[in-house]
């Protein structure tokens, strides 16, 4: 279930991400791309032998640093889990890997939308949940509403 | 017939239009196919279902806003769901009435806390009848729509006092 | 009362400024032809986000030529509550609350993945009753889920009457849902280690009641829907997804089943009572409407005949793990997933050591299917759009969370 690490850390270094961590956590194996390298880690990892044809999911939190975005892939013909994650920087660009996996279109544009990231490279860049005006709903520093606010309403 | 037991035989009656209208007007209340979130299971499908049938009651749904009565708002509301139901309401011609159903749509619900979302959907729309629950039962529902029709009659008694009395 | 205008200024694809007047605008694939020398204006038309058609508050935008759709494009958050950020301030045994009313029809599900979740980070060993149990709710719970999309997937082609028979099935399951977990939709019955109680004295008689009733009803609604001619007309060779596509924009559940490729959780990453359960996978071929359709009805009796072995194997034992009062987890991450009613539905948990969430993030399946929406409907006519709409058995509670 779990992929070999060191085939996954070859495969990063032939898509130019050298020296790439990849170790085994509670989640599973995890490595790490810098942030504009994601698009091309994930096609390597998609032609490779791997064969990692599916992003099961996309998500991003937010770090206190920054906003970490990890996908979420699976190799259907080897039943194994791959996490991958890259960390961008608040109000960095949040380069699109559709072409690989066009599952990651509405997930993008909400994750960009939600924490306040440019998207790059999308078809359809525009807001999803939410109206214009609305700040980064996601982030940590916007709070949620407290008991005064709602019991004055 | 069984109204001739009380009326009697070949009988006539008399009554002010104003108060058949109402009559017709209370038993007779059709809601807007408008169904937001998780109450709409149990108001829109539930209670119109076999068990519940609302359609004893004289109520059941219309999917154009031009031709409903009533706007069960069932569901949270929030910012870029307000304007829609606002543009709904004003679509609905007179009289009209609204009904808030669940805790989203009285005063924010479970989701109170998030920013997004509007705090009640009176903040929007004039409200009539609040039914609380998460969901309300379909009975609730139904107990709502009872109070509504109770209200529809004591506004009409109210106007026609008012004219009785030479306003 | 505020003026509803002061709140939103973005309605979507036709706001000022949201594309530039000169190109089409995004979304929009193919560029508009004239039809036999004469040049036809394509109209951009809205639907939703109130329809008759009950999935919820989805708003599609279409541009049409005549009738048929020449290109389409989803615009959500019309019921966008912020499940992912509120869980950030409830504890760990209340995030079922949540799930609950993220997919609303299958509520179990959703609480089932939760719970799931933060077993994993616990790495608490769930008891085998509690493990029976919460298969026998999620197997009901996908029965009525479904019974839900059966009813409303004939409204979408315009029949009518199997709503009523859908409903009235629904209601005995619900029933039982009542008597089980105390309520009729938002149950908060599965919790991190097991159940919160126990099965009350009696319930199997009134399960196994409803099981053995069960086949013929099912037969029955398929030969009320399924059997009808114009039904038929209209959902065969409609909508046909191929697997590649299927698994390139994300879709599990019955949807990816229809188009062929048979991968259900439930086998392939076990979980509660699923490994000791005798069941089969219903896969489609073409991945049409009519496919879906049969997915589902088959899955439906499959689900019958799993309540039935769930209720004949129940073991003894306590319906909980020993877990803490408020729960701490360790710091780290985990992703559970669970076989929804509507695919996979998975939660993503980070936790950092104290008695609520880090990060909480919720996989719905259906925000997958509704970018298929987009890819498929260009060439179909308005009315397949509905169908279609309600082959995928999109819940918009869980794509707008």
């Amino acid at each position: 279930m779990l992929p070999d690490a060191t085939v996954v850390r070859s495969i990063l270094s032939a898509a130019g991400v050298h020296d790439a961590p990849a170790e085994e956590t509670s989640l599973g194996l995890v490595c790490r791309v810098p942030g504009s390298g994601a698009p091309g880690v994930l096609a390597a990892l998609r032609e490779s032998e791997l064969d990692f044809r599916i992003l099961v999911d996309m998500l991003g939190t937010d770090t206190g640093e920054g906003i970490e975005i990890t996908y979420h892939l699976r190799s259907l013909s080897r039943d194994e889990e791959l996490y991958a994650k890259t960390a961008l920087p608040y109000d960095g660009d949040l380069h699109s890997v559709w072409n690989t996996f066009p599952s990651a279109l509405l997930q993008e544009r909400e994750t960009a939308e939600l924490f306040g990231l440019k998207l790059v490279g999308h078809p359809n860049p525009k807001r999803l949940f939410t109206t214009e005006g609305l700040e980064p709903l996601l982030r940590k520093s916007v709070p949620q509403r407290s008991v005064e606010e709602v019991r004055q309403r | 017939m069984a109204i001739d037991r009380f009326t009697g035989e070949h009988s006539v009656a008399f009554i002010r239009s104003e108060q058949l209208f109402d009559l017709a007007r209370r038993h007779s209340l059709w809601y807007l196919a408008f169904g937001i979130a998780c109450c709409a299971i149990e108001a829109p499908m539930s209670a119109s279902g076999p068990r519940f049938d609302f359609d004893r009651m004289g109520v059941f749904f219309r999917a154009s806003p031009r031709q409903a009565d009533v706007m069960i708002v069932a569901g949270t509301v929030n910012r870029k769901m307000a304007e829609t139901v606002r543009m709904l309401y004003d679509q609905m011609p007179e009289p009209k009435w609204v009904v808030a159903m669940g805790a989203c749509a009285s005063t924010g619900g479970p989701f109170r806390e998030y920013p997004n979302v509007v705090l009640g959907v009176d903040k929007v729309v004039p409200v009539d009848v609040y039914i609380p629950g998460c969901p309300p039962r379909p009975e609730s529902v139904q107990y709502g729509f009872i109070q509504l029709q109770e209200k529809i009659k004591a506004q009409t008694e109210e106007r026609l006092a008012a004219r009785r009395h030479g306003s | 009362m505020t003026d509803p205008r002061d709140l939103v200024t973005d309605v979507g694809l036709l706001a000022e400024g949201a594309h530039d007047p000169g190109s089409p605008p995004a979304g929009i694939r193919r560029a508009p032809t004239g039809v036999d020398g004469l040049t036809t204006e394509h109209l951009v038309i809205n639907m939703g986000p109130q329809h008759p058609s009950t999935h919820g508050v989805l708003r599609l935008i279409v541009e049409v030529d005549g009738e048929e759709i020449v290109a389409a494009e989803t615009s959500l958050g019309y019921l966008h509550r912020g499940i992912e950020k509120l869980a950030e301030t409830r504890r760990y045994n209340q995030l079922g609350t949540l799930m609950d009313r993220g997919d609303y029809v299958s509520g179990m599900h959703g609480e089932q993945a939760a719970a799931l979740a933060v077993e994993r980070l616990l790495e608490v060993e769930v008891p085998p009753k509690a493990r029976w149990t919460r298969s026998l709710v999620a197997e009901l719970t996908r029965i009525a889920s479904h019974l839900i999309w059966y009813g409303t997937f004939g409204l979408d082609t315009g029949a009518m009457g199997q709503f009523l028979y859908a409903m009235r099935d629904r209601e005995s399951i619900l029933d039982i849902l009542e008597a089980i977990s105390g309520a009729r939709m938002m149950f908060n019955y599965i919790r991190p280690g097991g159940v919160v109680a126990d099965l009350p004295a009696g319930i199997d008689g009134r399960i196994r009641r409803f099981c053995n009733g069960f086949d013929a009803y099912l037969d029955e609604h398929h030969a009320l829907l399924g059997g009808n001619e114009i039904f038929q007309a209209r959902v065969q060779g409609v909508g046909e997804i191929d697997a590649d596509t299927a698994l390139a924009f994300g879709l599990t559940g019955a949807n990816l089943r229809a188009s062929g490729f048979g991968w259900d959780v439930r086998r392939e990453r076990p979980y509660d009572a699923y490994p000791q359960l005798d069941f089969d996978v219903p896969v489609g071929t073409t991945g049409d409407a009519w496919d879906r359709y049969m997915v589902r009805m088959e899955e439906m009796r499959q689900a019958n005949r799993m309540v039935r072995q769930c209720v004949d194997g129940m073991p003894e034992g306590d319906f909980t793990a020993k877990v803490p009062k408020v729960i701490r987890p360790p710091e780290g991450e985990v992703y559970a997933s669970v076989e929804s009613s509507r695919g996979e539905t998975g939660v993503h948990v980070v936790s950092d050591g104290s008695d609520t969430p880090y990060r909480y993030h919720y996989r719905a399946p259906s925000l997958f299917a509704c970018q298929v929406l987009e890819e498929i409907l260009p060439g179909h006519l308005i009315a397949d759009a509905v169908m279609l709409i309600g082959s995928l058995d999109i819940m918009l509670g869980e794509t707008d969370r």
